[in-house]
């Protein structure tokens, strides 16, 4: 449903790029969460992939339509929430939702009194937005993002800013949305808990590049994680290579069907002395946690 | 096109709906009341029928209402109109681009291009729209001052001579100058939404502006004969064209020249501007 293949972006020569060679995919219906300090390269992602940045290299792909050559065809089929969205004050949030919705074409008055009565502003969707609360801009941004109905859902630091009440009820929003609508949805976020209760998978990055992308838990895909310690660093990596396997950062992942055991088995087989082994299945913080100082340690040396 | 003219509407009732928009037009009725104190109640009215009486003959015809409201309007638009002008225009976009509240709406459909467009238009409508509630108001404060009826008397050092107009033709006149006026203000609104375009503060673009056409007058005005071939390449001396319009007999082919002129100059800096906003990266 969205590609996003060989992305590169620099906004000032002599300084580090935005992004690097970044590519990743997301599937019809899944929740992909995006992940990163500040500063990983997160908003300029979301940014190229609406087409608000122009990227130095690579395609992005939303539904079939390819952003860099036919932004308004891609671009209708999404809709989108930043961090901290700015509405017009000194309009009524019904106003608001008119003024951005003509941009997209006509919306139907039902189908507009209908979200806003889904997202729960109803009664004061008529009030000057510069009366409302964090949590119901936060309403009234999701709104505007389902109207009119989008197929894919860009989300940036959505919760940021919600009480916990408002980031329980925005949660569960959420995976009403893609159990309903089927929608698939780009998380952007700095809080892990968050992303781990909704997500399918994760993207991430660290200063510009891609280190990790796969399931939230452990398994990648059908790839399984494990630690593996050798005293010959060079001829493990030759018999990873022989079985399939991959590494990323200091984990080893391998095709899920090759069990634990088999191959510790295989790797004794061939001939490498194993110091350390286990299989990974790991929270998801510990997963970005592992993988930030993988780039941290790749940027110190 | 309808739903770009459904767009236009929006983006003009988001702009007629902020209170700041109607600073210009408070601050024009200020000083048309100031205006109507110097004329009618101050010692400003017997010096004014001196002056018509010397320039025109026959005061009680041509110190009119029509004749103050022209006045007014001439006066009170050649300083604040550019002022009020380049802030709307600077502002319509670079604001929106620092308040965030263009992220919301490059997420749509609509191109770059088009969203110009309409914010372009909806800076040349405001204008007109304040350029007319300032001819209303200076010529219901003119009613207010001197009643209905007479004559009008269109004295400026540009024109040739007198014009002197009856009621009815003053009146036409009155309200096509408005709008040449306006319309003559189309190089401020380029020149203030094309600084807008680029990563600069709003209030930075329409100080810009300001400043540049008021350098602009300044030179032009230099009264030396070293000037004189150059004169009439300033922006401001093109500006002048909407006075051709009270001419007795207005010179059309050169009207025409002149606001060419001014179309282009307002037309290249939306161009620039729009090949500046269209490469631009925004982001949070």
């Amino acid at each position: 449903m969205l590609s996003f293949s060989g992305i590169s972006k620099s906004f000032e020569q002599g300084r580090p790029a935005a992004l690097v060679d970044v590519s990743f995919e997301v599937g019809e219906g899944k929740i992909c969460g995006l992940l990163g300090h500040n500063g990983a390269g997160k908003s300029t992602a979301l940014g190229v992939l609406l087409g608000m940045v122009h990227p130095d290299s690579g395609e992005v792909i939303i539904g079939g339509c390819p952003v860099l050559t036919d932004r308004q065809n891609a671009i209708r089929k999404v809709g989108a929430i930043f961090e901290a969205p700015a509405f017009y004050e000194y309009l009524s949030g019904w106003h608001n939702l008119k003024i951005l919705t003509a941009y997209s074409g006509a919306v139907d008055r039902k189908m507009m009194e209908e979200t806003v009565e889904w997202v729960g502003l109803g009664s004061r969707i008529k009030d000057r937005v510069g009366t409302y609360s964090h949590g119901m801009r936060q309403r009234l941004a999701l709104a505007q993002a389902l109207l009119p109905r989008p197929e894919v859902l860009i989300l940036d630091e959505p919760t940021d800013g919600l009480d916990p009440e408002g980031i329980v009820e925005f949660r569960e929003q959420l995976l009403t949305l893609r159990e309903e609508l089927g929608l698939t949805v780009l998380l952007s976020s700095h809080l892990l808990g968050e992303v781990e209760q909704v997500c399918d998978e994760v993207v991430i990055l660290q200063r510009g590049i891609k280190v990790y992308e796969g399931k939230v838990r452990g398994m990648d895909h059908g790839w399984s994680t494990f630690v593996i310690e050798s005293e010959k660093s060079e001829t493990l990596m030759k018999v990873v290579q022989k079985l399939g396997g991959k590494k990323m950062g200091d984990l080893f992942q391998f095709p899920s069907e090759l069990a634990a055991a088999d191959l510790l088995e295989k790797l004794v087989k061939d001939g490498i002395r194993v110091t350390k082994f286990s299989e990974e299945e790991e929270s998801l913080e510990a997963l970005y946690l592992k993988f930030s100082q993988v780039a941290g340690k790749g940027d110190e040396s | 096109m309808k739903l770009f003219f459904s767009q236009l509407g929006w983006e003009l009732f988001r702009l007629f709906a902020r209170k700041r928009t109607y600073i210009g037009f408070g601050v024009f009725l200020a000083v048309e009341m100031l205006f109507f104190y110097f004329f009618s109640v101050g010692r400003g009215a017997d010096r004014m029928e001196a002056f018509i009486e010397r320039v025109a003959g026959g005061v009680n015809e041509y110190f009119s209402a029509l004749t103050l409201a022209f006045i007014i309007v001439a006066f009170t638009m050649l300083l604040l109109g550019l002022v009020f002008v380049a802030l709307v225009a600077g502002d319509i976009l670079a604001k929106e681009t620092e308040d965030g509240n263009l992220r919301l709406i490059l997420v749509r459909p609509i191109s770059r291009f088009r969203l110009l467009v309409i914010k372009f238009l909806s800076c040349q409508i405001y204008t007109t729209a304040l350029f007319l509630f300032v001819g209303v108001t200076a010529l219901l404060v003119g009613i207010l001052s001197r009643g209905w009826g007479g004559a009008m008397m269109v004295w400026s050092p540009d024109l040739p001579r007198v014009s002197l107009f009856n009621w009815n033709e003053g009146m036409f006149r009155y309200f096509v100058g408005i709008l040449g006026y306006s319309i003559v203000y189309l190089p401020v609104t380029g020149i203030a939404f094309m600084l807008g375009c680029f990563r600069i503060k709003p209030a930075a673009a329409t100080i810009v502006t300001v400043a540049v056409l008021i350098g602009d007058r300044i030179l032009s005005s230099i009264p030396l004969p070293a000037i004189d071939p150059y004169r009439e390449y300033f922006i401001t001396s093109r500006m002048d064209a909407w006075l051709l319009l009270m001419y007795q007999d207005v010179p059309w082919p050169r009207f025409w020249e002149q606001s060419g002129w001014l179309l282009g100059i307002g037309l290249t800096g939306f161009v620039i501007g729009w090949l500046v906003f269209e490469r631009r990266d925004v982001k949070s």
